[in-house]
């Protein structure tokens, strides 16, 4: 940019507009990181149970999903720490973020409320965790991810009216196509766009 | 023919049209990114930062981040009222 007052025509005005907005990206690096984490741990704990109750006796299978709760934190230390270090932060960014945080605080109300009335909380988490997924493919323009919402709510369906051989299996394949695919297409866009 | 509405002086310059473009999207901005961004020497942004917060269109907050001296722009509700009048009189000598 020059240092003398440059006197602009119309169409320059709009070209500096239309090149300066493009350069700002929703700052999706940390996107992927989050769907990556999240959808190995939930896939961990959700076919570790699956397995636990089949092949062992273990009193308690369901102990395994504690891991989430150190994963909460390593999230959200993350999140914080690539936040700050950040030069800019978009709208964008802002709406994606708080809508997974929503996510997180309606599934513990959610988990809290009806956990213990219910055989199975899947069906009723996977069809919460369509949305923010849903959304967050819309926020950053990115169609695996849209798929992968549509597929937490596909296969919430599944787990409600597949029978209980079939229903334990819903959240990891869930996690597969919801999670993990979007993740690693992510990750692969990032790294591509930063080369 | 209804008359052009003036283009906003002081957004219409090269740099500042730039600097507040770019904040219109992002919510926050160090200063060192927006120099990146519009590819503008330290000196002449400074100098460019310093009008559009004079006029009250963006604010600028210094700080220390890790003992190093930070700066960041944040548009302001004039600032942004001001862009979307100047992208409106543009409209208008665009497509007269």
């Amino acid at each position: 940019m020059e240092t003398n007052e440059k006197v602009l025509t119309g169409d320059e005005s709009l070209q500096i507009i239309s090149e300066m907005i493009n350069r700002t990206k929703v700052n999706i690096r940390q996107g992927s990181f989050h769907l990556l984490f999240w959808g190995w741990l939930i896939f961990f704990c959700s076919l570790g149970e699956y397995l636990l109750v089949r092949l062992t006796d273990l009193r308690d299978p369901w102990l395994i999903w504690l891991l989430v709760i150190p994963g909460v934190f390593v999230s959200l230390i993350y999140g914080y720490i690539k936040g700050k270090s950040s030069p800019f932060h978009t709208y964008a960014d802002m709406l994606y973020m708080w809508t997974w945080m929503g996510f997180m605080i309606a599934a513990i109300v959610l988990f809290i409320i009806i956990s213990d009335r219910i055989e199975s909380v899947a069906p009723f988490i996977l069809t919460l965790a369509g949305i923010p997924t849903f959304i967050s493919g819309f926020i950053i323009r990115f169609r695996p991810l849209i798929a992968g919402g549509l597929s937490f709510w596909a296969l919430a369906l599944v787990s409600y009216f597949a029978g209980p051989a079939a229903a334990p299996l819903a959240v990891p394949a869930a996690m597969l196509t919801g999670y993990l695919l979007p993740g690693y297409l992510l990750k692969r866009k990032v790294d591509h766009e930063a080369v | 023919m209804r008359p052009f509405k003036e283009l906003d002086p002081v957004i219409h310059s090269q740099l500042r049209l730039a600097v507040i473009s770019l904040l219109t999207v992002v919510e926050v901005a160090e200063f060192t990114w927006l120099r990146e961004q519009t590819e503008a020497t330290a000196g002449n942004l400074s100098v460019q930062i310093s009008k559009l917060k004079e006029a009250g269109y963006i604010d600028v907050v210094k700080k220390f981040s890790n003992n190093y001296p930070q700066t960041l722009c944040r548009i302001t509700p004039l600032g942004r009222k001001k862009f979307a009048e100047y992208v409106e009189a543009l409209k208008d000598y665009l497509n007269p």
